[in-house]
């Protein structure tokens, strides 16, 4: 058995490195969640959707605020000052020891999640698994988001993992639904996952495995009550108040631009490459300019996008794009409702919203990445589809930080994970029974080749050739780089879903 | 020896020569009679264990795992930082970059004493004047004399923690690299072992606290010792020479390897024939070191009188040439020299300063504070001269027997326990100088058997206890975290207290340790623990302001002194003496 180092080992040695971690640069996150964790102590509960002393409103659904009640209850022994509103951007070191820990302490469900899917794979895939998990509870992603500039995804993706290993049982299909619905009333985000949850449920619970005509009325009930309780818990009281329109104007404020701050690399960051690109070439292909559009200052930054040449693109056409490009894969998870389709539908359905979605932030990846994580290893060619996702999803992530003293560790680390998962994956990965995509294995060699010589400009060359100047430029090939790894890795990955 | 691992496993298509030992690194597990990881270390690296990873991907994985430990201990408080009037080591290295590309060579050892004055020798003044030139180039204001005093700019610190790394990743990890890869052919270890071996030497915590959270280049000194050592293990002594003159000309505090690198170099000569020729080479390659050392000090000398630059207005004649016999006329071609090296010895070995600094876990600092015995009663001539009395007791054992016996596998515990003599005994020992002795005993490693349960347990006691002592220092600096992470993690990875006890479920008779030593260890761990508490909730009562202070040098000297004979016990059994006793009593039986 290879099953060394364990989980547990892992979580030891990281989390003295996370802890290292807690003087570094933390962005305006840390500010927002500390201000969450102040209204909902010192606030009544029916002014938490409505309070907007500061500029960093709550967005997130009524569970993550509980989480934030919770917590308060314990930050007022470590330093009362940090619960209230009124302190903005207030961090002491006794509210920095605080925050940057739960978040460490709450990783922990992270860590029980992995556990359990590693316990719960058959005795063959055990290593493979036992592999993935590590890499998960190591990935950079995780480190650079939450413990650098601060949010709690190892407590949510960990619920998400939980959720995914139960459905793995027939017995712990409705434990999975019910947490899923948890999960989004932590946060929406996850709203990308539901149609296959949906789907897989639906067909798995509520039909029968033979025929979709044997309706399981019971299964029906007992998730349709189960959602109904977590749901009413979580949005019951605001119901009742009447709130429930001002609540979802916070959770989704339409109001944003397609492209988020830094682009995401999504196809609207190639989308909006290519309108750059038409800008120049407009005059010779005789094409009608939006002359606004090129002087917009924020030409992408924040707010909307206009562009130049191609057509604008409103919320609308966005989520018919996702919609569209989520259908195949759910059709397909209806006539197989089986765990691993389920889990590469998941995948899909992430990838799917992250390509096409309106505003979508580039730490959505990560809704990608983990999912796909758990299914890297089921065979060669799914590695193969995995490891430009790898690279571009977490190259995606280094604008992210910015300051000299973090800029070594986020490359450093990557480096590292990359270098031990991809040779790790490549020993542990069984051939696959199909033939591989030739085209495919190349372009990844290459793909991973260029990204070298790109982190070495990005976040070096750039600076001594220009200065500050044209500072959005490595912004834009870091951006342009990893949709082209993001959307070649969905398109392998659409091959090796539809063939197999 | 353990029994080799079972190889059936294993493909044998391997490098050939790729021995296959057992160092104390893998167990079989009772129950399933499986091979696993004898601690967590060496479970990190298990999937890499019988694959033949090639040493191009695991070392430098290695390099970059220890780098992040090392860039995030960088980011928390260093020594002296908003601590004015006088700030700290920091202010000192940064003063020492500024003082040198500014002031002529001549005026570097003559410069203000009282602000961080140039008092490291002249190899450690060149490093300065490089990265002071290369910081100028980055942020002139960081460096300008007189201005930049006490800077604590985002980007200084930055800068500054960078020059750390950088010298370190040059000259302490490819010498300790090197070293270990010498230890492993000396040894026939494999590349998987040492591997752990180097990562442990890496992780030590308290080099890596002290250099890159207080603030210090102690590596750069360290790694000229590495390679010292390894040099003599590869069986080159001139190297060796070299070597250590660099270290000597880094930092004064090499000295306390010196004796044992004499006995060893003069035994190399002597036994087991007498070789006058190699004699001559050694003294030859060191003098031409010393020479070299010196050299860009002479020319800039030479430089500055050639321009007529005067000596500054407040420079006194170094004692030292008050104390010659003979006159010196100012006028002579030679004196602007002899003045230069007159007065850079006297502000390297500053005599004048006290016993011991601060609160030392020494033998003196003990048996003062502990109210044993008070020593400011006592002319302070006599007790230097006590000092060197008691030194060279303690280090005259271990280099007597290196001078004996000069095998390469004695250089290692003798190295350690002239080092701990001088830690112990000698005359203005400071905290820090723990990381002396702590470097070849953890070095011990990377030897044969070295991590198996008794001798990670001596290493990691040593490790543990060192850290320790350096707490209430390492409190000032608000290292207080750090200090807890990078210890107790190195702890948990070896399987050693607080966080593990796997080192001490071993019984004696399977290479674990016998009971006695057991109970030791175990005792000063509670003892440690216990102060922790103590220290952090029980304020000292009023008439004993220092009594947490006190009773960490106590049980820091004591555990020490343990250390110290236990390497001399190693070096005894390795040396061969106690071998051929036994030898003589079985042929007379």
């Amino acid at each position: 058995m290879s099953d060394y180092p364990t989980l547990l080992q892992t979580s030891v040695a990281t989390t003295a490195l996370k802890v290292l971690l807690w003087p570094a640069y933390k962005s305006t996150d840390f500010e927002v969640h500390r201000n969450w964790l102040a209204l909902t102590h010192s606030l009544p509960f029916q002014q938490w959707y409505y309070e907007n002393t500061s500029e960093w409103t709550l967005d997130y659904p009524p569970f993550f605020a509980y989480f934030e009640w919770t917590l308060s209850q314990a930050a007022k022994y470590i330093d009362p000052r940090m619960l209230e509103v009124a302190n903005l951007g207030y961090a002491s070191w006794n509210t920095i020891f605080f925050q940057r820990s739960t978040v460490i302490v709450t990783e922990f469900v992270l860590v029980f999640a992995l556990w359990l899917f590693v316990k719960s794979s058959p005795a063959k895939e055990k290593r493979q698994a036992h592999a993935a998990a590590l890499s998960i509870l190591l990935s950079p992603g995780l480190l650079i988001i939450d413990h650098i500039h601060f949010q709690y995804n190892g407590f949510l993706y960990g619920i998400l993992i939980l959720s995914i290993v139960l459905a793995r049982k027939k017995s712990g299909l409705l434990v999975s639904g019910l947490l899923f619905a948890a999960l989004l009333c932590l946060k929406h985000i996850y709203l990308y996952l539901a149609p296959a949850y949906f789907v897989y449920l639906l067909r798995a619970y509520c039909l029968g495995s033979k025929s979709i005509f044997d309706i399981q009325w019971l299964n029906c009930v007992k998730l349709g009550l189960g959602i109904g309780v977590v749901a009413g818990l979580a949005f019951g009281p605001f119901v009742y108040m009447g709130q429930m329109e001002q609540l979802l104007s916070r959770l989704f404020p339409f109001s944003r631009g397609l492209c988020h701050a830094y682009w995401a690399p999504n196809v609207w960051a190639l989308y909006s490459l290519c309108d750059r690109v038409l800008i120049y070439a407009a005059p010779y292909l005789k094409l009608a300019l939006n002359h606004e559009a090129v002087n917009s200052v924020t030409r992408g930054l924040v707010g909307d996008t206009a562009f130049a040449i191609l057509p604008n693109i409103t919320p609308r056409m966005t989520f018919i794009l996702t919609l569209a490009a989520q259908i195949p894969a759910l059709i397909k998870l209806f006539l197989h409702p089986t765990w691993h389709t389920f889990t590469s539908t998941l995948t899909l359905c992430a990838y799917a919203s992250f390509l096409f979605g309106w505003h979508v932030h580039e730490k959505a990846i990560l809704l990608v990445l983990i999912p796909f994580s758990l299914l890297a290893l089921t065979d060669r060619r799914y590695l193969g589809a995995f490891r430009p996702l790898a690279v571009a999803g977490h190259v995606s992530l280094f604008p992210l930080l910015f300051t000299v003293m973090e800029g070594p560790i986020k490359v450093v680390y990557t480096i590292i994970w990359l270098v031990v998962m991809l040779v790790g994956f490549d020993g542990l990965a069984p051939a696959s029974p199909r033939p591989r995509v030739f085209l495919l294995d190349r372009f990844t060699l290459l793909y991973i080749a260029v990204a070298i010589p790109l982190m070495l400009y990005c976040s070096l060359v750039h600076q001594l050739v220009f200065g500050a100047n044209y500072e959005f430029l490595p912004l834009m090939f870091v951006s342009t780089y990893s949709a082209i790894g993001v959307v070649g890795s969905w398109l392998g990955f659409l091959v090796v879903f539809f063939t197999s | 020896m353990a029994p080799s691992t079972p190889s059936s496993h294993r493909p044998r298509k391997k490098r050939i020569g790729e021995p296959i030992t057992s160092n104390g690194t893998v167990t079989t597990d009772p129950s399933t009679k499986q091979d696993k990881p004898a601690f967590p270390l060496a479970a990190f690296f298990w999937p890499a264990k019988g694959t033949g990873l090639s040493q191009w991907i695991l070392l430098p994985i290695i390099l970059m795992i220890v780098f992040l430990f090392r860039w995030t201990t960088a980011m928390w408080p260093y020594s002296g930082m908003q601590k004015p009037p006088m700030h700290g080591d920091f202010e000192a290295q940064r003063h020492w970059m500024e003082l040198t590309i500014h002031l002529p060579v001549s005026h570097w050892y003559f410069h203000n004493l009282d602000w961080w004055g140039l008092d490291y020798p002249p190899l450690t003044a060149y490093h300065s004047w490089v990265l002071g030139q290369i910081g100028w180039l980055v942020e002139p204001n960081w460096f300008e004399l007189y201005l930049s005093r006490g800077l604590d700019d985002a980007g200084l610190k930055v800068f500054m923690r960078a020059t750390v790394v950088v010298s370190e990743y040059l000259v302490y990890v490819p010498a300790a690299v090197f070293c270990v890869r010498q230890l492993a052919k000396l040894h026939n270890i494999n590349n998987w072992e040492s591997s752990i071996a180097l990562t442990a030497l890496l992780m030590q915590p308290a080099t890596l606290i002290v250099d890159h959270g207080h603030f210090q280049y102690n590596t750069v000194m360290l790694g000229l010792t590495l390679a010292t050592i390894a040099s003599m293990l590869a069986g080159r002594p001139l190297w060796s020479c070299v070597f250590f003159v660099g270290a000597l000309g880094f930092k004064q505090m090499a000295l306390f390897y010196a004796p044992a690198v004499a006995a060893y170099l003069a035994g190399v000569c002597l036994f087991p024939r007498i070789q006058p020729l190699r004699f001559f080479g050694l003294a030859i390659v060191t003098l031409a070191s010393f020479a070299v050392l010196v050299l860009p000090l002479i020319l800039g000398t030479a430089y500055d009188a050639y321009r007529n630059v005067p000596l500054p207005s407040d420079a006194a004649l170094p004692p030292l040439l008050t104390m010659i016999p003979f006159d010196l006329s100012e006028k002579a071609w030679y004196y602007p020299y002899v003045v230069q090296l007159a007065q850079a010895v006297h502000r390297i070995f500053p005599f004048s300063r006290g016993l011991f600094e601060d609160k030392v876990a020494n033998i003196w600092c003990a048996v003062h504070c502990s109210g044993i015995h008070k020593l400011h009663q006592y002319d302070s001539a006599l007790l230097s001269r006590a000092a060197l009395a008691l030194t060279l007791t303690s280090i005259v054992p271990p280099c007597a027997l290196l001078l004996f016996f000069p095998k390469r596998e004695v250089i290692l515990p003798t190295f350690a326990a002239t080092a701990w003599g001088f830690f112990l005994c000698s005359y203005q020992v400071h905290e820090k100088n723990v990381l002396l002795p702590l470097l070849p005993m953890t070095l011990l490693l990377a030897r044969e058997g070295g991590m198996k349960p008794a001798i990670r347990a001596w290493v990691g006691y040593a490790n543990i206890l060192a850290c320790w002592t350096m707490f209430p220092l390492l409190k000032r600096d608000e290292l207080r975290i750090p200090y807890f992470v990078l210890t107790g993690l190195w702890a948990y990875l070896l399987g050693l207290p607080p966080l593990n006890i796997s080192a001490y479920m071993i019984s004696g008779g399977d290479g674990g340790l016998h009971i006695p030593s057991k109970a030791i260890h175990i005792g000063t761990y509670i003892a440690m623990v216990a102060w922790h508490f103590g220290e952090a909730f029980v304020p000292p009562p009023e008439n004993k302001p220092d009594i947490w202070v006190v009773a960490n040098v106590c049980v820091g000297a004591a555990g020490f002194g343990l250390c110290y004979l236990w390497c001399l016990w190693q070096a005894v059994q390795v040396s061969g003496l106690l071998g051929r006793k036994t030898e003589v009593v079985k042929k007379m039986q």
